[in-house]
């Protein structure tokens, strides 16, 4: 839609309009403060659980929750607090509402996946909720242990996060292809706001390492609804195997969780004690650094499992090696405050209090990287009080600091600062309560996830009822903070553009910003992160823009649709035994959702995009997209290795036969140079021979699957995978490469479909140069496949 | 005030590490190379912890915003010096730091000629502990010898569990098809406690058991009658009724060394009347526990898998009571151990 003149104020709108509009809208403001809305709603939510079961530990002869009551309550807290709310706020929330205003752009890369990613996120906290009515809640921990978690159920849980782990892939994409792709002139890299560099760094660490994660829950629910399983000892399978996987993603993930924290602890800094960063490009660096180190850290979380000494040693380092480009950024931030002129308004409270919590988590941490202590602290109270500081007290703090800070950008409200400082000090001294009595349980030997403990050890009792209270001082706390927000939205006064003298292109638009975000067009020589500085020191001043040229994209019901579809199906997969008609028609339904979204127009006119490298945004976002397909695949091959090379996964007598393998690689490797040679003839408009290379590849992708079906069932008749490991090492990969050949063909049939109706033409055709190369990758998969499966 | 909140958690550390019984700061063997390393980190943690806080509190204090003054202060960019000064000191400690943990690390990793072999295998949710070169078994609570190092082999026979006794060593993860060693030694005799540190289920806070340390003399003592063991012949009425029912009800899962009693699906009794806790070191041994839980276990236990036993009349009760107790070696009082 184009952008009309200034709008005429009309009546307030009906609610159904409210609801459609939210339900269809791709504007990246609206999707940001759903997400954030939803993810402080999970941190409500979820701090409730806790407040309960912080009851329960009161008095170990307590009944109130035991069992597989109390299992559940902890479970669904770690799980909400992490995948739903602290993995969320501070990314895809505050994120996808402050990337593109930060960047000088009018919405992200591909803002229809942006919305499809937001309900995909929601619908995937529907199916933990849903689980309660199918007596299937998660109770086997937030890391859902193998074999425990399988022997519990978990079903709903393990779909719910492959929904989830969809919706980050796409939304990390999406921001990556934004940062990268989509910036206004004049903004290079190293003059993007430090809060943006953390976005593109989180995502860029989630693309990576997601895999892990995808890996383990596919292969738990895998286990749980077919047998089929790389886990199981019985067959040779290893356990331990699960936690490699696991923990390969779930560390990285804590700086996922951090690193947006720290880019919106760097602005508010600099806001508030009125000067730039201090040693901007270390802290990029630093941040780089963590996202490296990042990835070689994992095992310190299995020291306990009995890996050799050397491994150990090896992680230990790792570990021990992370805290200094960690340290490098709260040095930097207490440099940006050191001989400023502190504002000491509620965010910096929260950045202060954040700086002096993670000092302690970050020598906490320390402590934990020294192995013989960590057999100590490892699952016991020490380390329950080592992450809460640096998730809670941490990055919890980043996401209140944000939320303060930008809190009249998004309303367009001020709030009444003496509440957002009581509750800083009752978090504050809430905390502490909580967590430093944790630490000396630890000491005294206190497991983690224990309803009950030893009351004769000696003060066990007053450190459990310290920190219960502590519970409680948190709870007013967060009553508090809702009281100043519903106080704020009710009659806080108006907002001005910029209430703190924000430097970032952020504060250079109304508050709230219009849907168009920017009325003028920015100068575009930009010196430094701070062009609002800059250019007033220039004296240069934004222009304003003709309205008529501005361009929105349409809002659309499809992203929607899709995932409610997409949703159906996971429902299905969660619920029943496989395959059933739940799992069916959302499958179908996804198809159609798909086939109106790729005919719909993005924009009502054609419109050119500029792009900072010239690549489509569909191009740029299924590149970085890839990249997390790459590692799944990476993770699990890794895995199969291992057991194959430990002697577990021993290929049986009689196993795929080799010629059809070739067969099938003759079919897809042809199509991998058609589709090539399509994309070739549509660039240069030639519009017949594209559309035959296109339905050719897409007949030879139909092939390649009916041979892989009819291998499939001859192998399984002749050895199913619940008795050999090395069967279920190939079905499972060799089956999940399947379903990408499958998701590849649906991608080049919606392209076709788009030719057939004359919906591209050689300058808009990402959905093709989308599918084309994510062909490409199945192919290159495909070629490792053989190799490893048919020929070793 | 943070400080002051912080310097009151360590001395209450302290407090707690003084006063009593379960502690990773005891003096056992490996507790005493962790005290060790935690000294070193201590004196690193003090000088950081006060460099940041202090500087952090200064900050605070000296460079806040006069009201009125509007105008901005000197524009600082960054200082290389300084990045290379807090890149190079922590870098220095880390170093160090990570040196004595590899240090003590393989020190206490490494096997120990003359060790007691003991194999633990988790279930849910109760320890099984076996002699290997005695050929003996029992559970919940581990009989072991004080200043003769252990070497306990740990694996699960379900799910994953983890075997943690804080005042003799760290822990070691029982995983089903894996071998996972701890090696540890008692300085002196002691009753002490010990958990299972890996979620394991519903009754994960219940699966707990006991190390029970005896003077050297004592342990071979212990060893040589529980070898030459064979449940006494009823000595009451009740008693014999009780080992009948047990004989009927009962055998299937429990073994009672020198009875026809033989079941393996649950914790060996052949000592049960020498124990100071039931129900995996929850508990303490007592003839009303022991009724109680007899009629049904997951009352007190969620998710016990012994089946509950209401069917059995008070009179019955007693009776297996009665048996039960009569199951002990003679001259020794585990009772009187103190508990850490």
């Amino acid at each position: 839609m184009a952008v009309q003149a200034p709008e005429a104020r009309t009546a307030r709108p009906s609610w159904g309009a409210v609801i459609w509009d939210l339900l269809t809208t791709v504007d990246h403001k609206k999707i940001g403060l759903m997400y954030a809305f939803v993810a402080f709603l999970s941190f409500a939510i979820s701090g409730v659980l806790a407040l309960l079961f912080r009851i329960q530990l009161w008095d170990p002869a307590n009944q109130f929750l035991t069992g597989s009551a109390f299992n559940q309550m902890i479970t669904v807290h770690g799980a909400m607090m992490l995948f739903f709310f602290i993995l969320q706020a501070g990314l895809a929330g505050f994120g996808n509402f402050l990337v593109p205003l930060m960047l000088g752009e009018r919405d992200v890369a591909l803002p229809r996946i942006n919305a499809f990613s937001f309900w995909t996120f929601l619908f995937a906290i529907v199916l933990v909720v849903v689980s309660l009515f199918f007596g299937d809640v998660p109770q086997a921990g937030w890391t859902f242990y193998y074999p425990l978690s399988t022997s519990l159920g978990s079903a709903f849980y393990m779909a719910a996060i492959l929904l989830l782990g969809i919706s980050s892939l796409l939304s990390n994409a999406n921001f990556v292809a934004t940062i990268y792709n989509l910036r206004m002139k004049g903004m290079s890299l190293w003059k993007m706001p430090m809060y943006v560099w953390s976005i593109f760094a989180a995502s860029i660490l989630n693309l990576f390492t997601l895999a892990g994660l995808t890996a383990a829950t596919l292969v738990t629910l895998l286990d749980v609804k077919l047998g089929l399983t790389l886990f199981n000892p019985d067959l040779g399978g290893d356990p331990v195997l699960f936690q490699q996987f696991f923990w390969f993603y779930s560390h990285p993930t804590v700086y996922v969780m951090l690193l947006p924290y720290l880019g919106i602890l760097a602005e508010i800094s600099s806001t508030f004690a009125r000067k730039p960063l201090f040693g901007y490009k270390a802290m990029v660096y630093a941040q780089m650094g963590i996202v490296l180190l990042g990835m070689l850290v994992w095992a310190h979380h299995m020291f306990t499992v009995g890996q050799s000494a050397i491994f150990q040693i090896a992680f230990a380092f790792t570990t021990a090696l992370i805290a200094v480009p960690t340290g490098v950024k709260i040095f930097n931030l207490l440099g940006t405050l050191w001989g400023g002129k502190l504002v000491m308004k509620t965010p910096l409270y929260w950045v202060l209090g954040f700086i002096f919590n993670f000092l302690i988590g970050g020598i906490t941490g320390v402590m934990l990287s020294m192995v013989p202590f960590d057999y100590h602290a490892q699952d016991s109270y020490f380390v329950v009080a080592h992450f809460h500081n640096v998730l809670m007290a941490g990055s919890g703090f980043g996401a209140f600091a944000g939320l303060y800070y930008w809190w009249p950008k998004f309303t367009g409200r001020m709030y009444d600062d003496r509440l957002g400082k009581l509750h800083f000090w009752l978090f504050l001294v809430g905390y502490l309560l909580v967590f430093m009595p944790q630490y000396v349980m630890g000491f005294l030997g206190m497991p983690r996830r224990y309803y009950t403990y030893p009351a004769d050890v000696t003060g066990l009792v007053t450190l459990n009822q310290i920190s219960t209270i502590g519970a409680v001082v948190l709870t007013i706390g967060g009553l508090v903070w809702l009281w100043a927000m519903y106080k704020s939205l009710r009659s806080g006064p108006k907002a001005p553009a910029n209430p703190w003298g924000g430097w970032t292109l952020e504060w250079a638009t109304s508050s709230p910003p219009p849907a168009h975000n920017f009325d003028v067009k920015f100068p575009e020589k930009i010196e430094s992160e701070r062009p609002l500085y800059d250019w007033e020191r220039a004296g240069l001043k934004p222009e304003p823009v003709d309205p008529k040229t501005i361009h929105l994209p349409n809002s659309s019901f499809w992203p929607v649709f899709t995932s409610t579809a997409l949703f159906v199906m996971f429902f299905g997969m969660a619920a029943f035994d496989w395959p059933n008609g739940w799992m069916l028609a959302g499958a179908l339904l996804t198809l159609v959702g798909l086939v109106g979204w790729a005919l719909e127009p993005e924009y009502s006119h054609l419109v050119e995009h500029h792009t900072v490298t010239g690549k489509s945004q569909g191009w740029m976002g299924m590149a970085w997209f890839i990249t997390s397909e790459i590692g799944l695949f990476a993770i699990l091959i890794a895995g199969y290795l291992y057991l194959r090379l430990t002697g577990n996964a021993v290929p049986p007598e009689e196993r795929p036969a080799l010629w059809l393998a070739l067969v099938n690689t003759f079919f897809l490797v042809s199509s991998s140079f058609v589709v090539h040679s399509a994309h070739h003839d549509l660039k240069h408009g030639k519009a017949s021979p594209f559309k035959l290379g296109l339905l050719i590849t897409i007949v030879l992708g139909v092939v390649f699957l009916g041979v892989q079906g009819y291998e499939f069932a001859l192998a399984h008749q002749h050895l199913p995978w619940t008795e050999d490991l090395w069967m279920a090492a190939f079905f499972t990969i060799v089956g999940l490469h399947g379903l990408h050949v499958l998701i590849g063909a649906t991608g080049l049939s919606l392209a076709y479909l788009q030719a057939l109706l004359g919906r591209s033409d050689a300058k808009n055709h990402a959905t093709l140069e989308a599918a084309g190369m994510y062909w490409h990758l199945v192919d290159a998969v495909w070629l490792f496949i053989v190799v490893l499966f048919y020929v070793w | 005030m943070p400080r002051m909140l912080l310097s009151v958690g360590y001395l209450s550390l302290a407090g707690a590490a003084l006063a009593h019984n379960v502690t990773i700061l005891s003096d056992a063997p490996v507790n005493q190379e962790i005290t060790g390393l935690l000294w070193w980190v201590l004196i690193f943690a003090v000088i950081i912890f006060g460099v940041v806080a202090g500087a952090l509190a200064y900050t605070i204090w000296k460079f806040r915003a006069k009201p009125g003054d509007d105008e901005l202060p000197p524009q600082v960019h960054g200082n290389d010096r300084m990045e290379i000064i807090w890149t190079a000191i922590p870098l220095l400690i880390v170093m160090v730091l990570f040196v004595l943990t590899a240090q003590t690390l393989v020190k206490i990793k490494r096997p120990v000629a003359g060790s007691v072999p003991i194999e633990a295998t988790g279930w849910q949710f109760w320890w099984d502990f076996q002699y290997p070169d005695e050929g003996l078994r029992t559970a919940g609570e581990l009989v072991i010898p004080v200043g003769q190092p252990v070497e306990v082999k740990i694996t699960s026979g379900d799910v994953i569990h983890s075997f943690w006794p804080p005042s003799l060593t760290g822990k070691a993860d029982a995983v089903p098809g894996e071998d996972n060693y701890l090696r540890f030694m008692a300085t002196k005799p002691g009753n002490y406690y010990g958990y299972c540190a890996e979620l394991c289920g519903a009754s994960h806070a219940n699966m707990r058991f006991r190390i029970l340390a005896l003077e050297r003399e004592d342990y071979n003592r212990f060893i040589e009658a529980f070898k030459a063991y064979e449940a006494p012949a009823p000595a009451s009425e009740p008693a014999a009724r009780g080992q009948q029912l047990f004989n009927a009800q009962c055998a299937a899962c429990h073994t009672v060394k020198g009875t026809p009693a033989r079941g393996v699906i649950g914790p060996d009794l052949s000592l049960f009347g020498m124990r100071t806790t039931l129900g995996s070191g929850v508990w303490d041994n007592t003839p009303e526990n022991l009724k109680r839980w007899i009629k049904d276990s997951s009352a007190m236990k969620p998710s016990s898998k012994m089946p509950p036993f209401t069917q059995l009349s008070d009179t019955d009760l007693e009776a297996l009571a009665a048996y039960l107790y009569s199951l002990k070696l003679d001259g020794f009082d585990f009772a009187q151990l103190p508990r850490y």
